[in-house]
C-alpha cells in the first residue's frame, strides 16, 4: 500500500476539511490514543495572513488548526529543536518543514522516533505583505475582507466576507512580481516524501485525501487509525496516480525554470552583492530564523569577528554562515523573510547548495546521509 | 511625521538630515533602501560619515550646528534656478517673499564657509532635491538638539513648502521619533504647555475642568531643564517616570547636585537606573510586554498592544500605579478605571485627533490620527488639502543662521557632538542588561579624525581625557575617517564614560531642548 485514498469517518471533520479530512483525523487518533503528547500546528491569527504556532494536547482543540494558511510562512524545524526536543509530537509538515526536521535529525538536534510527520503537498506559500498588496492591486478588494484563501489548479483563490470568491492565475501574479515567495518558486519538492506520509488533493477524488505512504511508521499509523475507525481507506485508480505524478512533474519543471531565472540570469553581480552587504545591520535575524543554524556557541559572536561595528565584514559574517549552513540549506527562505534590509539571502544560499548537490550529489532534507563536509569530519 | 513610513518608498529624492536612519530606525531605512532600488536619489547631511551616509548618492559632511546656513543656501539655489513650485507657493503658503529676501545672501559660497561643505555639493544637493517630483525629508536629533533647534525644523519646512513637497505620497517633513510611544506621550499632553490633543493649557483648561470635575492650573508647566534648574529651590519633590536624566540629560554633574538637593525623589522604572539609585522611593513598573494599551508611533499610527506575560515581583502597570496613588490622595473617584480600555475611552472623548478610534477598529494595523469620527479611515498623510492654520495656508518663516551656544576656542578647540549607536538604546537601561548587546559592545569611545589624532599624538584605542567646561571623561579613542576634522563624537549610552558630563545645558528659547549636538571640548592623551 503505497498510494491510498483516505477519508475521515467524522462528519464534523469532513465539514471543515480541505479534502478528505485525513490529516485532522490522524491527529485526532494520535491525541485520543495518547500516542503523542501533542500536535504542533498553525492556528489562524488575526486574519488569513497570520499563522500562530500552537501546541495542542486535546482533540477538542483540533478545529482551531484545521485548514491551510498559505500566507503563514513559518518553519517548524527550529521550533521543534528548541522547544519540543523531549516531547512526543505530531506535526503537519510542508516539504520544507519535513526537510528541516530530517536534516536536524541527522545532525542530532531532534529525534525522529518522537515525531510523526504528517506531510502536506505544497505548491508554495505567499508572504503576507505580498499577499495583501496583490489582493488590493489585482483582486481589487480590501485584504481585510478575505476570510479564507486557497491555491488550486494554478490559481490563488480568495473567499470574501460577502460569500463571493475571486481567483487569479499564479503565473500572472508572478509575472508582475507578486505571487509565491521567490524560494517557493524555485522549490522542486512539492511532495514531502521524507515525512511519514504525504497528503494532498492532487489526483484525489472529491471528498478524499490522496495519501502516499513514505515510511514504515506512516504505514502503521494509517493501518491502526483505520482499525480504530478514525479513517476509511480505498485504493486510488491508476489514472489518479498518473494525474498526481503529472502535476508534480509540471511543477518541478517550472521550479527548474525559476532556478535558472533567479540563480543564473537574474543573479546579482558582485557589485550588487557588495551593495546588499553594505546594508547589513548585523541583526542576526538570518541566523536566528534559519532552521538549520543550531550551534550552541555561535562562531559569529566570537572575538575574531570585529564587534560593535556595522556593516559586518561580509566575508566573515556571511562567509561563516554560508560555510556552516549552505550544504544543508533546504531553501526554506526563512533568512530572506527575516532580513529587515531586503537582502536576497536565499539566492546565495540556494545557489551554493545546488553547487554542493552538483559536486557531491548531496540533497539535504532528502538524502539519508550526512552533509558532505560533516561526513568527512566524521571519518 | 507628516507622511507615513510606507510612502517613503515612493520618493524620488530622500533628504536625510541629522538622522543616522540605518542605525537608529532600521525599519525606516528599509523604505529608503526600497526607494533607492526604484531609482530615488539619497542625500545625507551629517558631520559623521555614518552607515546611512555611506548609502547616499550625495553626502554633505557638515559642521555640527550649521544646518540653517546649508538649507538656506539650498533654497537660494532652488529659487535662483527656478526649481520652486510656484503654484503651491501661491495657493498654499504665506511668507515666500520674506524668505526670498533672507536667503538672498546665502550663496553656496557663503554657506560653504560656515558649513565647511564644498559649494558645488550644495548646488548639486539643491538641484537633486529641487527637481525631484516627490522629495521626502527625514530628520532626527541632528536637527532638533540645538539652541536653534526650532529654527532648524522651520528651515526643513521652508524647503518642503517652496518646492511643494508636502501633502502627497513620497514627500513631507518627517521627524523620526526615537521611542515607540514618544508621539503618543506628546499626544496625551505629556508636555508642559498642553492638555491631550495639543490643546493649550491656558486656553482649554475650562473644558478639561468640566470633563475631569476638578480645578486645574492653567499656567504653563516646566520643561525638564527648567525642573532640574529649580530642583531643591522652588521644587522640593520630583516624580520621574521612565526617564534616566543621570545619563540622558546634559551636564550630569549639575543634574546629580539638583536631584540630591530635593526633599523627596520618586522614580518609577522597570530597572534600577542611575537615577533610581538616587531616589527615596522606587516604584517598579511593568515593561511593554507586561501591559496592555496603545502605543502611537512616529507616523502617528495608534497601535493596540496586548500583554504577553505578567509583570515580575511587585511591578505594576503604570496606569495601576497612578490609580493607586490617586486613591491614596482621595481622588479614587476621578481615576475610576478598570482597564486600559476605559482610559482609552476617555482619551477619545478629550482628544479630537483620537475621537474616531476604538479598540475594535484598531485591529492589527492600527489607525493614523487624526481620525475625527468612527467612519473616518485615519490620516496617513497630513496637509493634503490645507494646513492647520486659521487661513489654511502653510507658513514660511525666514530664518537667519545663528551660532551654537558654545564654539571651540583655544582652550577647548574641538566640537563634541553626541549620539547613539545601533547596539544600544538610549541610556542602556534595557540594552546594557542584554547579553547579546553587551557582547557586541559595552564601552564608550570617542571618534577622532586621523588628522586631529596625529596632531595630538593619539593612536587608535589609546585612553584619552575629553574635557569641557563642565567636566571630564576618560575614554578610549577611536580613530576614524568617518568623523569630520575638528569634530569628535561620543555615544551617550554609557554611564561610566558619560558624554553628558561634558554637554552644554544651553537650551532652545522656544522648545527648551538642550544643545546635545555641539559643545567645545579639549582632548588629552592619558
Amino acid at each position: 500500500m503505497k498510494y491510498l485514498l483516505v477519508k475521515s469517518t467524522d462528519s464534523e471533520i469532513l465539514k471543515r476539511a480541505e479534502c478528505g479530512g485525513a490529516v485532522t483525523s490522524l491527529f485526532k487518533y494520535l491525541l485520543d490514543k495518547k500516542l503523542v503528547d501533542g500536535v504542533l500546528a498553525l492556528k489562524k491569527g488575526e486574519d488569513v495572513y497570520d499563522g500562530i504556532p500552537v501546541f495542542i494536547t486535546s482533540s477538542d482543540e483540533l478545529p482551531e488548526v484545521s485548514g491551510s494558511l498559505h500566507c503563514a510562512t513559518i518553519n517548524f524545524g527550529k521550533i521543534i529543536g528548541k522547544y519540543f526536543a523531549d516531547k512526543k509530537i505530531a506535526v503537519p509538515t510542508k516539504p520544507c518543514d519535513a526537510m528541516a526536521i530530517k536534516e536536524l535529525a541527522k545532525l542530532k538536534q531532534v529525534n525522529l522516533d518522537n515525531i510523526y510527520m504528517i506531510g502536506l503537498n505544497c505548491g508554495g506559500t505567499v508572504s503576507p505583505i505580498t499577499a495583501m498588496k496583490m489582493i488590493k492591486l489585482f483582486y481589487e478588494v480590501n485584504p481585510k475582507d478575505v476570510i479564507k484563501e486557497e491555491i488550486d489548479k494554478g490559481k490563488f483563490i480568495i473567499f470574501l466576507k460577502d460569500g463571493t470568491e475571486k481567483a487569479i492565475k499564479i503565473d500572472e501574479l508572478e509575472e508582475r512580481g507578486f505571487g509565491r515567495r521567490k524560494n517557493c518558486q524555485r522549490c522542486e519538492v512539492m511532495i514531502p516524501r521524507m515525512a511519514d506520509i504525504a497528503c494532498g488533493n492532487w489526483g484525489a477524488e472529491k471528498g478524499w485525501t490522496f495519501v502516499e505512504v513514505c515510511s514504515e511508521k506512516g504505514r502503521k499509523l494509517i493501518e491502526d487509525a483505520e482499525k480504530e475507525g478514525y479513517i476509511k481507506i480505498k485504493e486510488p485508480s491508476k489514472k489518479a496516480i498518473e494525474i498526481r505524478e503529472k502535476i508534480e512533474n509540471v511543477m518541478i519543471k517550472m521550479a527548474k525554470k525559476f532556478q535558472k531565472k533567479h540563480l543564473e540570469e537574474e543573479y546579482p553581480s558582485l557589485e550588487e552583492w557588495q551593495k546588499y552587504w553594505n546594508r547589513c545591520i548585523k541583526c542576526y535575524g538570518c541566523r536566528d530564523n534559519c532552521p538549520l543554524c543550531f550551534c550552541v556557541e555561535c562562531k559569529l559572536e566570537k572575538d575574531y569577528m570585529e564587534k560593535g561595528k556595522i556593516p559586518p565584514n561580509p566575508i566573515m559574517f556571511q562567509g561563516i554562515r554560508l560555510s556552516h549552513v549552505s550544504p544543508s540549506c533546504i531553501n526554506c527562505g526563512q533568512c530572506e523573510d527575516a532580513c529587515p534590509m531586503d537582502i536576497p539571502l536565499s539566492y546565495i544560499f540556494h545557489r551554493m547548495q545546488l553547487r554542493f548537490r552538483d559536486t557531491f550529489g548531496y540533497i539535504p532534507g532528502v538524502d539519508d546521509s550526512l552533509p558532505p563536509l560533516i561526513s568527512e569530519l566524521d571519518k | 511625521m507628516t507622511n507615513s513610513i510606507e510612502d517613503i518608498e515612493d520618493a524620488d529624492c530622500i533628504l536625510i538630515i541629522g538622522s543616522n536612519t540605518f542605525e537608529q530606525h532600521p525599519l525606516i531605512a528599509r523604505r529608503v533602501v526600497k526607494a533607492k532600488d526604484k531609482g530615488a536619489k539619497i542625500i545625507v547631511i551629517d558631520p559623521r560619515k555614518t552607515m546611512t551616509a555611506k548609502q547616499a548618492d550625495l553626502y554633505l559632511q557638515i559642521v555640527p550646528g550649521t544646518n540653517v546656513a546649508l538649507i538656506n543656501a539650498m533654497m537660494h539655489v532652488i529659487i535662483k534656478e527656478g526649481l520652486i513650485d510656484e503654484e503651491f507657493i501661491k495657493n498654499r503658503t504665506k511668507g515666500f517673499e520674506e524668505l526670498k529676501k533672507v536667503v538672498e545672501k546665502y550663496t553656496p559660497e557663503y554657506a560653504s564657509k560656515i558649513c565647511k561643505v564644498d559649494k558645488d555639493l550644495i548646488v548639486e544637493a539643491a538641484r537633486v532635491y529641487g527637481s525631484a517630483k516627490r522629495a521626502s525629508i527625514l530628520y532626527c536629533m541632528g536637527v532638533t538638539q540645538f539652541t536653534h533647534g526650532v529654527d532648524n525644523v522651520k528651515s526643513c519646512c521652508n524647503l518642503a513648502l517652496i518646492t511643494g513637497n508636502i501633502g502627497k505620497r513620497g514627500t513631507g517633513v518627517n521627524p523620526l521619533r526615537g521611542q515607540n510611544n514618544v508621539q503618543g506621550a506628546c499626544d496625551m499632553g505629556a508636555l508642559p504647555d498642553v492638555f491631550p490633543g495639543y490643546q493649550k493649557v491656558n486656553v482649554a483648561y475650562e473644558k478639561f475642568e468640566e470633563i475631569w470635575g476638578v480645578e486645574l492650573n492653567h499656567e504653563m508647566g516646566l520643561t525638564i531643564p527648567e525642573m532640574i534648574k529649580k530642583a531643591g529651590k522652588e521644587i522640593k519633590f520630583l516624580y520621574i517616570m521612565g526617564e534616566n536624566p543621570m545619563v540622558s540629560d546634559p551636564d550630569i554633574k549639575h543634574v546629580e547636585k539638583a536631584l540630591k538637593s530635593l526633599d523627596f525623589l520618586v522614580v518609577q522604572d522597570i530597572f534600577l537606573t542611575e537615577t533610581a539609585e538616587l531616589a527615596d522611593i522606587v516604584l517598579p513598573a511593568a515593561c511593554w510586554a507586561e501591559k496592555e494599551g496603545t502605543f502611537t508611533n512616529t507616523e502617528r499610527r495608534v497601535q493596540l498592544i496586548r500583554k504577553a506575560v505578567n509583570p515580575p515581583g511587585e511591578a505594576l502597570e503604570d496606569w495601576v500605579i497612578i490609580k493607586k496613588l490617586a486613591e491614596k490622595l482621595d481622588y479614587g473617584d476621578k481615576f475610576n478605571y478598570k482597564s486600559p480600555k476605559d482610559i482609552f475611552e476617555e482619551i477619545r472623548k478629550v482628544t479630537p485627533q483620537y475621537a474616531g478610534i476604538t479598540y475594535e477598529r484598531l485591529g492589527v494595523d492600527g489607525i493614523h490620527w487624526p481620525c475625527p469620527n468612527e467612519t473616518h479611515p485615519g490620516t496617513p498623510i497630513l496637509h493634503v488639502e490645507k494646513f492647520l492654520t486659521q487661513d489654511d495656508l502653510g507658513r514660511i518663516f525666514p530664518i537667519e543662521y545663528k551660532n551654537p551656544a558654545e564654539l571651540p576656542d583655544d582652550e577647548y578647540p574641538f566640537i563634541l557632538t553626541t549620539g547613539r549607536i545601533i547596539f544600544h538604546y538610549h541610556t542602556g537601561t534595557m540594552t546594557r542588561r542584554s547579553k547579546h548587546m553587551i557582547n557586541e559592545i559595552n564601552d564608550g569611545f570617542v571618534e577622532i579624525n586621523p588628522k586631529d589624532a596625529k596632531k595630538l599624538g593619539i593612536k587608535n584605542n589609546d585612553l584619552v581625557k575629553v574635557s569641557s567646561r563642565r567636566g571630564g571623561v576618560a575614554v578610549k579613542a577611536k580613530i576614524t575617517e568617518n568623523i569630520k576634522e575638528g569634530v569628535v563624537f561620543m555615544p551617550f549610552h554609557f554611564a561610566e564614560t558619560a558624554a553628558n558630563l561634558l554637554t552644554n545645558p544651553a537650551i532652545d528659547p522656544y522648545c527648551k531642548i538642550p544643545e546635545f549636538k555641539v559643545c567645545a571640548v579639549k582632548i588629552e592623551k592619558l
